[in-house]
């Protein structure tokens, strides 16, 4: 009992029955049931699971992408389901770093642009100096005025790391970071997601169906059907 | 500030990336458009205006039978207008013992106020020197018909009255030479500081004053005002609206015509921004989510694209108004040949126009898409099969529509009328919606019995059936709109060609005795001159409907108050004359009685006469009754003998009357005139033929000047046309994409492509074409007073003008389908 009241106490991440369905016509699908999580502060945490079996809803709920059916989710004690779209956004952009699967990066915008953006969103002065130093440190000093198109997908990956760190955001959630990758460059990227995360003292969500990646991860969390096993 | 910072860098970011380049295009085409359309039409009108003020040589004049008040002149200086006064009246001329009636007028140093005369002093009177004040004083100038008639030559002396003149110049150009009964006779114009000496002006003589002012449109109109209320039932004050009807719809008519083709090309181009703002939503779906993702809220997202908006609006309506300047320069210069030789400026007051059109409709057209943005979920980072709801119709619509709106009303400047033609608009779009809605549901239907080329084209159209409707209409709308600016320009040069006919007549003769009038007529036949019918004219005047007073019927300065106050030509016809159309009650049959009369429906509405109401006239000393069988519309600008009353036959014939006739006649053919004034010295000769010609001039100048702006509206439309397809490829191209690694062959593809944009054009034709037509239908019967004639051509070749250019655009468009590897355009979206 009181192990469990340090932990909820020294949590970042908080959900009690968390839930969600949606309705079809073929009745109600329940895509997440009864979820509680505690996730500390600086903690990596592997989120594991089949297609399907909810992982990205998961992750869409615990950064505030989507609202949950039932239940509550609290981020750094604030109740995130109590909040409307602009205070998720808000907090999102206090708290928040996402890496996606296909980079998600804006394909008008150069290299040192796109890590740019989220910094610029913030109004910071600093955003150039802070994004080529971001992007020295995951090697692409030399690419700074490159657009997506003439990256390769390891470059645009770690493109995405650096925009993710920007902001030095106190979770980092990664959806299938590698997806896109072949082995070795998805190597070299969880490698360099794993150094930036400890250098910033991040927490780390990472979704993945990788066991090999997971094991990277202080904590795994297996999914199956909408329910943790 | 940080944000409009932020918002500027985005807005740099995606124009560099090409993501703006249609919707700039979109909106410098419907700026440029209206800016180079307000500024040459308003730059045009005021030419025109100004050319047609020549016609009275100046803006305002007050026509009466005595001078007047040295008050007026007075308080004219004070509001600081020019003046200039001319006096008009017959005397007979008698030199080397040959007599002629000829028509003298008196002109002040500063005539005239508007435009220029025209004289020769060669003795083979062909090179014509522009001048612009009148004859100094001791000199005269004469018509050339004068020199032969008496023997002249120029340097001569001609006494005009008791006063000897030298004759300095042959007189070929005056500008306010009217068709009227002063002008029958050659002109002979002399300097006013003689007119005192000539001695001819008596208490009583037959005299014709002049007064003339010119100055700025405001000022002429707060003098017209003020002068008004003032005048007495002799006095009468003319501008170039009231005193030459012919020119005043032909005005009328073009600055409706430009108005119409402005609104035309903006809702073209706002058809265009609509559709480009559509497609760049679309492609900053993903941008906005992860925006969204980032932190960015709902409202900042919608500030971000807004203001990036408004500055493009503002650059692009700039530079717009830039090029349409230079526009209407180009236009200026292609119609220089034609154009008067003093052209006003440009106004900056149209530009001004321009631009804030620029913003105004980049606004009405893209807010709705743009609102879209607005609702796009963060969670699309992950899921991009999530797409916000459509901007809500009402929205999309009533924006667009108030604008167009106003547009119409600035341009009818009628309330009525802009809820009528917006209220036609709405229904028949909605119609056309149901319509399209039913024939894709129709096509569904048959889509299992057809070939694969047909089903997958079809499916092509079908399988989003809301897009395609709304590209239908857009396409409709803009191939309407073009079909609308080419059909009314040429029923309206039709209409004026009809209306001034090379052979029109250009003489009119008056007072031709009823034993002359075989003479005359065979006289003109044997010189081969054709002539309209002969009318006998017997002069009376109306003094009573139903037994009362006709003044207790008059309002002042109506038509029926100038009918009333002096003596009409009353004619009798079998026939109803040509050009004549009965509104009202039937034309005498044979066995009808006399004494029936058939009114204009003008006057008939001035003094709110009915079919059967009583008219006394008197004729002479007597009095004459008749009562109205019949109510006539009629053209005053035909150029052949019109009339307010016809009477029955049997009515008038006891009553003593004169023929008058109109005839053609060339300008080869001129010194026929001499001779039948000699033959038959009792009658009148009226020569329009100088005013004709100003007439075909100025319209032949209005024609080339709604050409050029036709072909600017079709070029609007077609650049926007292809925009507008452009906007459209996304899909398609994807689709082609995936289409060709399932290994369907490039010319599979080609043919589905073309047959679906060639179905979407031919729709999309049809559908012009009924807005158009009924558009042209209620422009024609409620605006600009033309006949509608219903056209089978139009109704095939719009449908199939539409199929080739929409199915040529969008074939160019999705051609780097089938030329590039599939891979990589799927890459490339």
């Amino acid at each position: 009992m009181q192990t469990q009241i340090k932990q909820t106490l020294n949590s970042i991440i908080l959900t009690e029955d968390l839930g969600k369905a949606v309705v079809t016509s073929e009745g109600t699908l329940h895509i997440l049931s009864s979820i509680d999580l505690i996730i500390n502060s600086g903690e990596s945490i592997a989120i594991i699971g089949e297609s399907g079996s909810g992982k990205s809803t998961l992750i869409s709920l615990l950064a505030g992408l989507d609202t949950p059916s039932s239940g509550t989710i609290k981020l750094k004690g604030k109740s995130l389901t109590e909040m409307n779209e602009d205070g998720r956004a808000t907090l999102r952009n206090e708290l928040i770093g996402f890496v996606f699967q296909s980079f998600q990066l804006l394909q008008g915008l150069t290299a040192l642009e796109n890590v740019m953006l989220p910094l610029e969103l913030r109004g910071d002065k600093n955003a150039k100096a802070v994004a080529t130093a971001l992007l020295n440190r995951v090697g692409l000093g030399q690419r700074l005025s490159h657009t997506p198109k003439q990256l390769s997908g390891g470059e645009q990956q770690r493109v995405a790391l650096a925009r993710a760190f920007a902001t030095k955001p106190a979770i980092l959630f990664a959806d299938e970071p590698t997806g896109n990758l072949d082995s070795k460059t998805g190597e070299t990227i969880i490698n360099l997601l794993f150094e930036l995360n400890r250098e910033n003292q991040t927490t780390l969500i990472l979704v993945t169906h990788d066991p090999i990646l997971a094991a990277h991860c202080q904590r795994t969390i297996r999914i199956e059907a909408g329910r943790i096993v | 500030m940080s944000r409009f910072n932020l918002a500027l860098r985005l807005l740099w970011r995606d124009s560099r990336s090409g993501e703006l380049t249609i919707l700039i295009l979109a909106l410098i085409i419907a700026v440029t458009s209206s800016t180079a359309i307000a500024l040459f039409s308003d730059r045009l009108q005021r030419t025109m205006v100004n050319q047609a003020a020549e016609f009275l040589a100046a803006d305002l004049v007050i026509d009466c039978t005595t001078p007047i008040s040295a008050d007026w002149l007075t308080k004219a200086t004070q509001f600081g207008l020019m003046q200039a006064q001319t006096v008009d009246f017959s005397s007979v001329l008698i030199e080397h013992e040959e007599l002629l009636l000829a028509s003298i007028k008196s002109v002040s140093d500063r005539y005239p106020l508007r435009g220029i005369l025209k004289a020769t002093t060669t003795e083979d009177y062909t090179s014509e020197t522009i001048l612009h004040a009148g004859p100094e004083k001791g000199t005269a100038w004469v018509e050339k018909r004068i020199l032969s008639a008496l023997k002249l030559k120029i340097g001569d002396s001609l006494t005009v009255g008791e006063k000897p003149l030298t004759i300095s110049h042959v007189l070929t150009y005056e500008p306010d030479k009217k068709g009227n009964f002063y002008s029958f006779a050659p002109r002979v114009m002399i300097n006013e500081a003689d007119l005192a000496a000539t001695n001819i002006i008596q208490p009583g003589s037959h005299v014709h004053y002049f007064f003339q002012f010119s100055g700025e449109p405001q000022v002429i109109l707060d003098f017209k005002q003020w002068l008004k209320p003032q005048l007495n039932p002799s006095q009468h004050l003319v501008d170039i609206h009231e005193d030459r009807p012919e020119l005043g719809t032909a005005l009328l008519r073009a600055e409706r015509y430009l108005g119409l083709s402005s609104i035309l090309v903006i809702l073209i181009s706002g058809v265009a921004i609509a559709m480009a703002t559509r497609r760049y939503t679309e492609r900053h779906f993903n941008a906005t989510a992860l925006l969204r993702c980032l932190g960015c809220k709902q409202q900042e997202i919608l500030w971000l694209y807004s203001s990036q908006f408004v500055v493009l609006g503002a650059l692009a309506s700039a530079f717009g108004c830039v090029l349409g300047w230079f526009a209407q320069e180009v236009l200026f210069q292609l119609l220089k040949e034609l154009l008067p030789q003093q052209l006003v400026s440009p106004s900056f007051g149209a530009v001004f126009f321009g631009f804030i059109i620029g913003i105004v409709v980049l606004l009405a057209f893209a807010i709705p898409p743009l609102l879209r943005l607005k609702q796009v979920s963060p969670l699309r980072v992950l899921r991009r099969d999530l797409e916000p709801l459509p901007a809500s119709a009402w929205l999309v619509y009533s924006l667009s529509i108030g604008v167009i709106g106003l547009l119409i009303w600035r341009y009818t400047t009628d309330i009525k009328m802009t809820v009528t033609i917006l209220g036609a608009g709405l229904g028949v779009l909605l119609a056309l919606w149901l319509l399209t809605y039913g024939l894709l549901k129709l096509i569904q239907n048959w889509l299992p019995s057809m070939n694969l080329t047909w089903r997958f084209s079809f499916q092509g159209l079908l399988r989003n059936s809301s897009t395609t409707i709304s590209q239908i209409l857009a396409f409709g709308l803009t191939l309407a709109a073009m079909t609308l600016s080419f059909t009314v320009r040429t029923d309206l040069i039709d209409n004026w060609q009809q209306q001034l006919p090379d052979n029109a007549p250009n003489h009119f003769a008056l007072n031709i005795f009823p034993e002359q009038q075989a003479a005359y007529k065979s006289d003109l036949q044997l010189n081969a001159i054709k002539g309209s019918q002969f009318y006998p004219v017997v002069r009376g005047r109306l003094v009573e409907i139903n037994h009362l007073p006709v003044q207790q019927f008059v309002s002042k300065d109506s038509q029926g108050e100038n009918a009333t106050h002096r003596e009409l030509s009353l004619t009798w016809t079998k026939e109803l004359p040509e050009e004549n159309k009965i509104v009202a009650g039937n034309w005498w049959s044979n066995e009808q009685l006399a004494d029936q009369v058939s009114i204009e429906k003008k006057l008939a509405d001035s003094l709110k006469i009915k079919l059967g109401d009583l008219l006394t006239f008197t004729i002479g000393s007597q009095q004459v009754n008749a009562t109205v069988s019949s109510v006539r519309e009629l053209r005053w600008d035909t150029m052949k003998p019109n009339f307010y009353m016809i009477f029955s036959p049997g009515s008038l014939e006891a009553y003593p009357s004169t023929y008058i006739t109109s005839f053609y006649l060339p300008e080869t053919q001129k010194d026929l005139l001499n001779s039948l004034v000699k033959k038959y010295p009792s009658t009148t000769i009226l020569e329009v033929d100088l005013i004709l010609k100003q007439v075909k001039t100025l319209l032949m100048q209005l024609t080339q000047a709604i050409n050029y702006l036709l072909y600017f509206a079709l070029m609007a439309g077609f650049t926007v046309l292809f925009a507008a397809v452009y906007a459209t490829l996304d899909n398609r191209i994807y689709e082609g994409a995936l289409m060709r690694t399932f290994g369907a062959n490039r010319s599979f593809l080609r043919r589905t492509q073309l047959l679906e944009f060639g179905m979407l054009g031919l729709i999309s034709g049809l559908f012009a074409v009924i807005i158009s037509e009924a558009t042209t239908y209620a422009l024609y019967t409620q605006l600009m007073a033309i006949e509608y004639h219903f056209s089978i051509g139009t109704f095939i070749s719009i449908p199939l003008i539409g199929a080739f250019f929409v199915g040529t655009a969008g074939f160019m468009g999705v051609r780097q389908v089938l030329n590039k590897p599939p891979l990589q355009v799927l890459r490339e979206l």
